[in-house]
């Protein structure tokens, strides 16, 4: 019985791939699809341009990506094992993120190897290293008890409420970071940035803040620690883009915040500026060199529209159901057969579009270090140039389930064309917060997918301010609804 | 001239698609109103909206039961073969071609200037209580200012102009899917190409040879200097693509059977 219901579904598929592949209109849509993504690709790949290498707001991290790396550091050396420990009496919350903790850094050069424990006046204990590591310790603020070990080449950190009970808060790997590096206490406070967006404009602005910590019972300890204890206060800081911060009130950037560490029996009071991690521009070159999978959307959402309504309209569908009587098998096999055909179609030109647009928008300025070369083997990529594919073949699932439910060509296709593109148009025209729900509800969100970089409401697109699964997983939640209405609509109404 | 007229107001899609063109441009511009206001500016009185083209952004939505509509004068009747009765009535294919350019046109300006209207309304009234005031340094808007009176009969003739391409595209692809796909896809496509591509001179090139973003330059009303297209050189280039889109399609109809 089993092996019978599954000969016959195979049918089925077999009998869709036939209508599919036979009609000569919809071999060439299908053919056009890859050829105007790919043709679009390039259009959009070459026009894309920046100038960030030549006006650069980062510094290169020892992983050769943009990072930031910009704070006040009251340090002394320490060769070998070893490890500071220090006290956080108190905080100002200058940003949700300032950072004051211990620190040790590969000297005092701005984007060199550090392994850092912070306290963070929201977001509890962190511990951060080589710009990528970032791992959450106990939630609380000050007053608290840091301590970073090292041990060859392992540093861990631990933390304390009362400087008896500690709590580990975990390894990272410092391999590369010298015999002898600094060690000591440091402030951060990241600029703060303000997104507006109105009437089809998104203007970013962005303003340096500036926080003060105190410390005390900050004690080095090192097999080989000189124990003279001569701390020396120096700002790390690295190069800005002036432009991204004009027209900001509180902009001291040009002559540069106040900031500076001063020390009385062993209290230390700090004040700091700047921001530790990565530093990666919004801009998404991988994005850009998929950006013509729209053009291959808005055709397999007509074909997938078709593919139901033309049985429709010449009164096939009624042979078919003659052939078949369990509708709801029916339309499961048109989805898989259409769906199939659209991810492998849609994968094809969005590998195509990724190898042939890289060498276009490196030329036009995408190149390291501002922006390091993408490779399809790492994760995000991947995600970006699979994902799309998915989301193609979603699109004209969706299209197919809209296609049943109106039985009209021109009404369905409007229908999901507007669906998928029109939010994109009403969102720049939102303030910032209308335009990322309409993009949680709509499957233009979809379009996130194909970012390789995480979120940022920084930039006109508006998808680009939500996550790319939960873009994806709106048009999963259109297409599996449009299905199952279809479905039911199917089986209850007349073919 | 009757007849197609005839033919247009019976079918019921007909009907919704013109309230449809009306009622998005009029919600999606008045969405759009609401959410400007003086509050986002440095100060109230320097805020540098375009208030006309705000007001008026409802089109980009409303454009596309417009599009639709135009499609369907010309596809529907080869869906149907309804074309064969029709050519056989009035065998003079050209003729038969300028009518029903003639009534979807009509048809098109008469929901675009209700649209507008509606737009330019609400956004009057809405306006001053987001903060752009006379106090501030804003004008009402008024069809007695040239510049918005040029945004507003632009603005219809922009949608009537897509209704011309949208029926020469439909003339030559002869197919509903097909020609409501590559208008939309003409039309959207670029703006869209726009947001992504940093370059400033593909963005100038957009912005001059795209069907929908030249067309709308006839919207703006305030630092013209600045636009890479005049208003009515850029409406001048929608024309351009509605016209060949038209010519073509009328050397088709009369070279290929129906």
């Amino acid at each position: 019985m089993m092996s019978a219901a599954r000969d016959g579904f195979g049918q089925l598929l077999l009998a869709e791939w036939t209508k599919l592949r036979s009609v000569r209109r919809w071999v060439l849509a299908l053919a056009a699809l890859v050829v105007l993504s790919v043709g679009f690709s390039l259009f959009a790949s070459a026009g894309s341009g920046t100038d960030s290498n030549k006006h650069p707001d980062f510094v290169v991290g020892p992983n050769g990506r943009p990072v930031a790396d910009e704070f006040q550091f009251v340090h002394q050396p320490l060769t070998g094992d070893g490890s500071v420990v220090a006290r956080v009496v108190s905080q100002q919350n200058s940003h949700a993120w300032a950072g004051a903790g211990v620190m040790i850094k590969d000297g005092t050069r701005s984007g060199s190897r550090y392994a850092a424990l912070m306290v963070t006046p929201k977001h509890g204990v962190r511990l951060s290293a080589n710009y990528e590591v970032s791992r959450a310790g106990r939630a609380g603020g000050v007053p608290r008890w840091l301590r970073l070990t090292r041990t060859g080449n392992s540093v861990t950190g631990y933390e304390s409420t009362d400087g008896a009970t500690w709590h580990k808060v975990g390894t990272v790997d410092m391999r590369g970071l010298p015999p002898t590096a600094e060690v000591g206490l440091f402030v951060s406070s990241p600029p703060k940035v303000v997104v507006t967006r109105s009437a089809g404009t998104t203007s970013v602005a962005e303003g340096p803040t500036t926080g003060t910590a105190t410390f005390d019972s900050v004690r080095v300890d090192g097999a080989q620690a000189t124990g003279s204890a001569v701390w020396q206060s120096d700002r790390v800081t690295q190069p800005h883009a002036q432009d991204t911060l004009e027209g900001v009130p509180d902009f001291k950037r040009r002559g540069g915040p106040s900031t500076g560490s001063t020390e009385a029996n062993g209290v230390f009071t700090v004040t700091g500026s700047g921001e530790i991690g990565p530093r990666e521009s919004p801009d998404d070159p991988v994005q850009a060199a998929l950006f013509g999978i729209l053009i291959g959307l808005m055709v397999i959402a007509a074909m997938g529209v078709l593919y139901m309504t033309s049985e429709f309209k010449r009164g096939m569908i009624r042979t078919t159901f003659v052939a078949s009587p369990r509708r709801g098998r029916v339309l499961a096999a048109k989805a898989v057969v259409l769906g199939t055909t659209a991810f492998v179609l849609g994968l094809v030109a969005t590998v195509v579009s990724f190898r042939l647009g890289l060498p276009l928008l490196r030329d036009g300025g995408f190149a390291p270090p501002a922006y390091p070369t993408p490779k399809l083997t790492e994760w995000p990529v991947l995600r970006a140039v699979v994902g799309t594919a998915a989301f193609v073949a979603l699109i004209a699932v969706f299209a197919l389930g809209v296609g049943a439910i109106l039985r009209h060509s021109a009404g369905a296709i409007t229908a999901v064309l507007a669906l998928v593109i029109l939010p994109a148009f009403v969102a720049i025209a939102l303030p910032t917060t209308g335009a990322l729900w309409l993009m949680r509800l709509t499957p233009a969100g979809g379009f996130a997918i194909q970012r390789a970089k995480p979120p940022s409401n920084m930039l006109a697109e508006a998808w680009s301010a939500i996550d790319p699964w939960a873009g994806l997983g709106v048009v999963f939640a259109y297409a599996v609804v449009a299905l199952a209405l279809a479905a039911w609509l199917l089986r209850r109404r007349d073919a | 001239m009757h007849a197609e007229w005839t033919k247009l107001r019976s079918v019921p899609s007909s009907a919704w698609l013109v309230l449809a063109a009306v009622a998005f441009t009029v919600a999606l511009g008045a969405v759009v109103t609401a959410s400007t206001n003086t509050r986002e500016c440095p100060t109230p009185s320097t805020c540098v909206h375009d208030l006309a083209k705000v007001s008026l952004t409802g089109v980009r939505v409303g454009q596309v039961a417009i599009v639709v509509l135009a499609v369907l004068v010309m596809t529907n009747e080869y869906a149907t073969r309804l074309i064969q009765t029709t050519l056989t009535a009035e065998p003079r294919r050209l003729v038969v071609l300028a009518t029903k350019a003639v009534v979807v046109v009509t048809a098109t300006m008469a929901a675009g200037a209700l649209g507008v209207a509606g737009s330019l309304l609400a956004a009057r009234g809405m306006l001053p209580g987001n903060g752009f005031t006379a106090a501030n340094g804003y004008a009402v808007l008024s069809l007695a200012d040239e510049p918005t009176r040029r945004a507003a009969i632009g603005t219809v003739l922009y949608l009537g102009l897509v209704a011309l391409l949208s029926l020469g595209v439909a003339t030559i692809v002869r197919d509903t899917a097909g020609a409501i796909t590559t208008v939309l896809a003409a039309l959207f496509a670029f703006p869209m190409l726009a947001m992504f591509v940093s370059d400033p001179r593909w963005h100038t090139r957009i912005e001059k040879y795209a069907p929908m973003d030249a067309g709308l330059a006839i919207q703006a009303t305030r630092g013209l200097r600045g636009l890479p297209i005049g208003p009515w050189q850029g409406l001048g280039v929608l024309a351009a693509y509605a016209g060949a889109a038209v010519l073509v399609g009328a050397v088709l109809f009369r070279l290929r059977d129906a």
